[in-house]
This record gives structure tokens, C-alpha cells and sequence, in this order.
């Protein structure tokens, strides 16, 4: 997918002398120093500007990190994704940030956005404290029996009946009918699926959001190969504390058991899709600020 | 904007692809409006049966051009990219556009160069 206005934004890229790429924040209450044995993006060494008990993971850099080559900007990703990884084994849950987050200034500057920001920036990290994302995918490899659903479904027994008695442009119409109806019945069963796996997981976890049933294709996999066949039920992202991860397992463990069906549960991770948005300037989605960006595409 | 890509190599494989799927689409609304038809009992009997049979002519007729000229991965790549570009459509009417076309830096605080 190319992105017509990410072309013409790039065109004009921020410029700036001395900046501060941003990882993620971290809460630095009850941690002993501010080192961090990690390497950051294009090897650069990683550190920690502290204020009070609020610690931003940086490097120093002098640009923003723009390549045509996907394959660099993979690696940058990866790179981004282990610091903020290192970070969260270091001082427990990020804040984490997103990939080419440039803070404008030294360190001094951010020591000072730090301070200012204090108040929100401790609420946030203290919220999110011993919480993580965990991702649930839940696929069918095996297709439920189509006889099965025509046993279930009146309007499908109905139609298989009509389609034997019918002459044959009538039966070509029905039996479009029939595979629509099918269809249906299909997508049915996997929204019930869902929402019952939704609300039995909602009991342990904080927040649990449904995501797009088709994976949207990342950089790391331009050139995957087509499915298996295999149907996704459901794709769900939870933040919960880590106290409840066992009993998420429990929950997951038994959708398992049943037949047809596997779950695909990975985590803990940084909460990337739970991290509030915050900084100065432009209105975030949910009326809270964020950071305001260099150039706007839109 | 999302662009769809004609044709791997052969452009005028990718046109024809392309002409392929947009009847394929064409013979999917009318078979869509066809069995609305029947089952509002509009049509008699034999009505039903041409109609059905037309449009199984039409679509045996798309399936073996789309096998003779090695269509049928060509046509239902462009089918999926044109579901992904209606569901982006959907999306940006649907939440904010902000995430759709947010630029993929964030540069903040200082004096704005």
C-alpha cells in the first residue's frame, strides 16, 4: 500500500540539530540507578534522563528515521521494539513509545517536559504498573461440518430441498442463495465464538479489545505466503496484570479443548495499544494531548 | 490513497485481469438482485429458471476465459486488494483519519524548523 500523503510529508522532514529519540517512559520508584544494558536503533547507546521518579529511554540523534529500505526499517523496528522489551525488564511496565518518536533538544529539555508532565506522566505509569498486552488469536483449522450447519439452520435445510426439486436456471439462483446463507451462518457462529470468549476474558482483564480478523501484513512479512486455510475466529488484545495470566490461560485453555479450534496466545508485552497518548499541542483521539508532529500529511 | 496493482510483468494481462473482475463484481449484484427477485415472488417460475440460467451461462463463460488466459490468481488478488481498499474506505468514515495518515515520525517540543 503505498501512502500518497506519506510521500509529500517526506518531502519536507522535520529538521532539527540535536534531538532525543524516545523509546518509552518508565517508572523509576523503588529502582536502584538509571542504567540500562541495551543497545538502541543503528547501535546507539541507550539512557535514561530521569526526573523525580519518571525515566525517559533515549539515544542522541540528529534525524529522523526515514529508509526506502524495508528490510533497514525492519530492523529499526525490532531494534526499537527489544529496547523497550530491555525497559520493561528493567523497571517493569513502559510506557512504551511509537517507532521515530524525536524529541526537539537535549537532554535538559526533556529533563524539563519531564518535570513538567510529571503529574500525568506518574498517574499513567502508576495505572499501568504490573499490567501487560497479551494477544489472542483464536483460529478454526478445522471447518465446522457443513452438514452440521444445515442441521442447525432452517433457512439452509429449507433451501437444500428446494434446490432438488428445482429445474436447473432455478437451482443455479437457490444454490447462490444457499452459499450466501452459508456464509451467514458461518460469520454467525464465529461473532457468538467471540463474544462469549470476550466476556469470559473481560472477568480477568482490564480492558480486552477486539481486533480486524485479517492480520494487516507487517513489513517483516511483505512476502508471506497465503493462508492455510484456516479461518480466524477472533483476534483479541487484553491488558491485564500479571496476576491474571494464569487464569486468562485457564480460560483459553479450555477454547482449546474444543474441537477444530486453536489458540494462539503470546505475551506479555509492552501495552502498546493501551498506552495513553500525551505531549503538548494537538488534541488526541480521546481529548487528551499528544505529541505534536513535525509535519501533517493530512 | 491506495493504489491497486495491474499486472505483474504483462500489462495487458493486467488490464484484462482488471475487465474480468469488474464483470465478476457486475454479475455478482445481479445475481445478488436476481435472487432478491425470486424470493419476493415477483418472477413466475419460468422467469426464474432463465434468469438463473443466464447468469449461469455468464459466469461458466468468465470461468473458463479466466482459465484459458490464467486469470483466476490475477482476478482474485485484485478482488481481495478492492475489499481491503472498501474496508480501509469504511474505516476512515468510520473513526478518526488521524492513525490513517498520521506521518510515521513524531518530532515534538522545541522551536518547530
Amino acid at each position: 500500500m503505498t501512502d500518497g500523503g506519506r510521500r509529500d510529508a517526506r518531502a519536507e522532514t522535520p529538521t532539527f540539530e540535536e534531538g532525543r529519540y524516545v523509546y518509552c517512559l518508565v517508572s523509576l520508584e523503588g529502582t536502584d540507578g538509571t542504567s540500562l544494558e541495551t543497545e538502541g536503533v543503528e547501535g546507539e547507546p541507550v539512557r535514561v534522563v530521569d526526573a523525580g521518579d519518571v525515566g525517559a529511554v533515549v539515544h542522541d540523534c540528529e534525524e529522523i528515521y526515514d529508509s526506502a529500505d524495508l528490510e533497514r526499517i525492519r530492523r529499526w523496528l525490532v531494534r526499537h521494539q527489544r529496547v523497550v522489551d530491555d525497559a520493561g525488564d528493567a523497571f517493569g511496565t513502559p510506557l512504551p513509545f511509537q517507532f521515530d518518536t524525536v524529541f526537539r533538544g537535549d537532554d535538559a529539555a526533556v529533563h524539563a517536559w519531564l518535570e513538567r508532565e510529571r503529574e500525568t506522566l506518574e498517574a499513567a505509569l502508576s495505572s499501568l504498573a504490573g499490567h501487560w498486552e497479551y494477544r489472542v488469536e483464536v483460529v478454526r483449522t478445522d471447518p465446522v461440518d457443513e452438514s452440521t450447519l444445515v442441521r442447525a439452520d432452517a433457512d439452509l435445510t429449507d433451501l437444500r430441498g428446494r434446490i432438488e426439486d428445482a429445474p436447473e436456471g432455478a437451482a443455479f439462483l437457490l444454490e447462490k442463495r444457499y452459499e450466501r446463507r452459508l456464509d451467514e451462518v458461518r460469520a454467525r457462529r464465529r461473532g457468538d465464538r467471540a463474544d462469549r470468549l470476550r466476556d469470559r476474558l473481560a472477568d480477568h482483564a482490564r480492558e480486552v479489545h477486539e481486533l480486524e480478523r485479517t492480520r494487516p501484513q507487517s513489513v517483516g512479512e511483505l512476502s508471506a505466503a497465503a493462508d492455510d486455510g484456516a479461518e480466524t475466529v477472533c483476534r483479541l488484545t487484553l491488558l491485564a496484570h500479571e496476576a491474571a495470566e494464569a487464569a486468562i490461560g485457564g480460560v483459553l485453555d479450555e477454547v482449546a479443548e474444543e474441537d477444530g479450534l486453536e489458540v494462539r496466545f503470546t505475551g506479555p508485552w509492552p501495552p502498546y495499544t493501551f498506552a495513553p497518548s500525551f505531549g503538548e499541542g494537538a488534541t488526541g483521539r480521546d481529548g487528551g494531548p499528544e505529541p505534536t508532529t513535525g509535519t501533517d500529511a493530512r | 490513497m491506495t493504489h491497486i496493482e495491474v499486472g505483474e510483468g504483462d500489462a495487458e494481462n493486467g488490464v484484462l485481469a482488471l475487465v474480468v473482475t469488474v464483470v465478476e463484481l457486475l454479475v455478482d449484484a445481479l445475481e445478488r438482485e436476481a435472487i432478491r427477485r425470486m424470493e419476493s415472488g415477483t418472477l413466475t417460475d419460468e422467469e426464474v429458471d432463465r434468469l438463473g440460467r443466464q447468469l449461469a451461462a455468464i459466469e461458466a463463460e468468465l470461468e473458463s476465459l479466466k482459465r484459458d488466459q490464467e486469470l483466476e490468481e490475477p482476478v482474485d488478488q485484485l478482488r481481495g486488494d478492492l475489499d481491503g481498499l472498501v474496508t480501509d474506505a469504511i474505516q476512515r468514515l468510520d473513526e478518526d483519519a488521524r492513525s490513517v495518515n498520521r506521518p510515521g515520525y513524531s518530532v515534538f517540543e522545541g522551536d518547530a524548523s
